[in-house]
């Protein structure tokens, strides 16, 4: 290798021994390497690595390639449940899309008007289920949507809505909405305070200019407030998104592994359970689980790339 | 173009005035300026103007029009901000053009304003950008350009330089003086600098504790203040202070003593007694180191700061008034001298106890 004249010159004696070992950046960054490494890298891992074995009754492991995947996506005994659970998976996220985010936007928007009163109270009201147990959550609206002892029919009974009850948590068509009802009213605060946030982070003035310009409220709203705040909602999506495709404790606490009726409440997260350790008469099974994890991973992966790609590029973050 | 008339006009907020008894015409085409520290009220003055904050009491009219109850779109004003309040999303061309959507203009319309505006500003190159992409002095002119476009019969500018640097101040000041001759349009514009005012104004509304306290144009605000507020607001450095002392009382003229020096000016002494404590103001660049003129005041130089075309010499007089003087750039006076500053009886400003002008040609 040639030398040039430059690297022969003296600061080359000293600079080794600096450049060589950035002993701090080691030191610094090894105890999170090393407890992220132990109980997220590893055990992701080796659920991917157990995805691809099948066992037998033994118990004994064997290399199986993606035989797991065929037979979870087209076996009639696992791709029935599993499609089932996207599904309602699907219809559980987009709930919360449509109906969290958006009273969401519309708390924040009420919220953030500067002649409201008291507006620290109704935030902290709203936010407060956020931060109650789930499992009390689903305790709580199970007992008061039940039909024997429940406070909900003799509440819509004395406005005259009585009719319009029904056993909301027990019928197939209409316990999936309820459950995630029931999650869009514990979570909603979530929504409201990152979208408030940003809302109040947009100056005076610039609505202002926007009112002397012509602008009505709405209009104000629909081209100076909603862009400004859409790196926001692209945030708060995102976050929806994820929670919802790992959800499993609402579910639980309120209809059981077997996501009841007729599995009418199932989403990914109750189905892997039910795969992984196994319910009632089912056996449970660590690849297969191991299987339905990555299955979830995959498809949280793939919302989570389509968000970083095709969305989060084109938002645009504001400094005013 | 329009004139626009205040009557009455009051505001407070809760239990706080704001404002108190506002009257004041503004004539079709002046370029009025509203001045004073802050939170005097102008900006909520001009706020009120724009239709951005609702009155107590009283009436506004722009062009004959009472606008009370008018939203700010409907005013026919325009308004810039001290922020610029550029929308960050929306490109040079769309920030000019947003007003023009909502008042319905036909596009090929908004189009040929937006171009004109962006070509009188210098923004033809830039409508493409985005506000961040700009320079101040750049996005101060958009500001000024989402305005023009409007057509407004009046602008409203509040404190519209206070973000730019020193330079491009003095650049854009003279760019707006320009634009009010070439638009030819009614200008209000908020200021708490009183070079921008004097240099700016046709008129200047100088405003304190939410009260206009006198009204004029710039000459005649730093010739004939009407009282020790606006004495000491127009006029940079401000007017020096001194409290004296009624002596005698003749026709016509006064004799007041004051700081170790009695002079004798020409003031109406009928509401004065002997006695009477009076303020008296000079201007440090009426005062000389030399001259003919009778007065002298005698004091200690504490310092000197020496701006090239001029020096200002801080002075403490034997009475232990602070006295500043205009002395030219190369006067020889260091910290410790003694000094004299000569004036004339002419060029003081006499004011009484309540801080009134006692001089017989002003006028409030």
């Amino acid at each position: 290798m040639s030398t040039t004249s430059f690297e022969t010159t003296a600061p080359l004696v000293a600079a080794p021994a600096r450049s060589r070992l950035p002993l701090h950046i080691v030191v610094f960054l090894a105890p999170a390497l090393l407890i992220y490494s132990i109980f997220s890298i590893y055990p992701l891992v080796d659920t991917i690595r157990l995805s691809f074995y099948a066992g037998d009754q033994t118990g004994a492991q064997h290399f199986a390639g993606l035989d797991n995947f065929r037979m979870l996506l087209s076996d009639p005994t696992w791709s029935g449940q599993f499609w089932n659970a996207l599904r309602n998976n699907l219809f559980f996220f987009g709930v919360h899309m449509v109906v969290q985010n958006g009273i969401g936007l519309g708390l924040a928007m009420l919220l953030s008007l500067p002649r409201l009163t008291g507006g620290s109270v109704y935030r902290t009201l709203i936010f407060l289920p956020t931060m109650l147990s789930v499992v009390i959550i689903g305790f709580v609206w199970q007992l008061m949507l039940n039909p024997l002892w429940g406070i909900a029919p003799s509440l819509l009974k004395a406005v005259g809505l009585g009719s319009f009850f029904g056993p909301w948590l027990g019928q197939e068509s209409t316990a999936l909405i309820t459950i995630s009802l029931i999650s869009v009213w514990q979570f909603v605060g979530i929504p409201m305070m990152l979208i408030y946030a940003a809302l109040i982070n947009i100056p005076d003035d610039l609505l202002d200019a926007a009112t002397v310009d012509g602008a009505g409220p709405f209009s104000v709203f629909w081209f100076v407030r909603l862009p400004l705040i859409l790196p926001t909602l692209g945030v708060v999506s995102i976050l929806t998104f994820v929670a919802n495709f790992n959800a499993f404790d609402l579910i639980y606490a309120v209809k059981g592994a077997l996501a009841g009726p007729n599995f009418s409440t199932d989403i990914l997260g109750t189905f892997f359970y039910r795969t992984f350790f196994g319910y009632q008469l089912q056996v449970g099974s660590p690849t297969m689980g191991a299987t339905v994890a990555t299955a979830m991973l995959i498809v949280i992966l793939i919302g989570v790339l389509i968000y970083l790609f095709g969305i989060q590029r084109r938002l645009q973050r504001h400094t005013f | 173009m329009a004139d626009v008339s205040i009557h009455g006009l009051a505001k407070s907020f809760g239990p706080v005035d704001i404002l108190r008894d506002i009257n004041l015409t503004v004539e079709d085409g002046e370029f009025v300026v509203f001045v004073g520290p802050s939170g005097c009220g102008k900006s909520t003055l001009l706020r009120i103007i724009a239709g951005l904050e609702s009155v107590s009491a009283g009436e506004i009219r722009i062009g004959g029009r009472r606008v009370n109850e008018l939203p700010p779109a409907d005013r026919k004003i325009a308004m810039v901000f001290q922020s610029y309040a550029l929308y960050p999303h929306m490109s040079v061309y769309k920030n000019m053009a947003f007003g023009l959507k909502f008042a319905k203009t036909d596009k090929a319309e908004a189009d040929r304003r937006v171009r004109q505006a962006a070509e009188i500003l210098k923004l033809s190159a830039l409508l493409d950008r985005k506000p961040r992409e700009l320079s101040g002095g750049q996005r101060q002119r958009v500001a000024i350009g989402r305005a023009i476009v409007r057509k407004p019969s009046v602008f409203l500018f509040d404190e519209p330089l206070s973000n730019l640097d020193a330079a491009l101040r003095v650049n854009t000041r003279i760019e707006i003086a320009k634009l009010h001759q070439e638009l030819g349009a009614t200008m209000i514009y908020v200021t708490h600098d009183q070079v921008e005012a004097m240099t700016l104004a046709s008129k200047i509304v100088v405003l304190n504790h939410g009260r206009i306290e006198q009204v004029g144009a710039p000459l005649d605000l730093y010739r004939r203040p009407c009282n020790v507020f606006v004495a000491g607001f127009i006029g940079s450095p401000r007017m020096n202070f001194i409290k004296g002392e009624v002596r005698g009382i003749s026709n016509q003229s006064v004799t007041i003593g004051f700081a170790g020096a009695e002079m004798k000016v020409d003031l109406s002494g009928k509401d004065l007694a002997v006695g009477d404590m009076v303020t008296v103001g000079i201007r440090p660049e009426h005062m000389a180191e030399q001259g003919a003129d009778a007065i002298a005041l005698e004091g200690r130089v504490d310092a000197v700061e020496r701006l090239g075309e001029a020096s200002y010499v801080y002075m403490k007089l034997a009475s232990q008034d602070d006295v500043v003087v205009r002395a030219p750039g190369e006067a020889h006076i260091a910290a410790g001298d003694l000094f004299k500053a000569y004036f004339s009886p002419r060029s003081t400003h006499v004011f009484d106890a309540e801080g009134r002008s006692l001089r017989m040609d002003v006028k409030p």
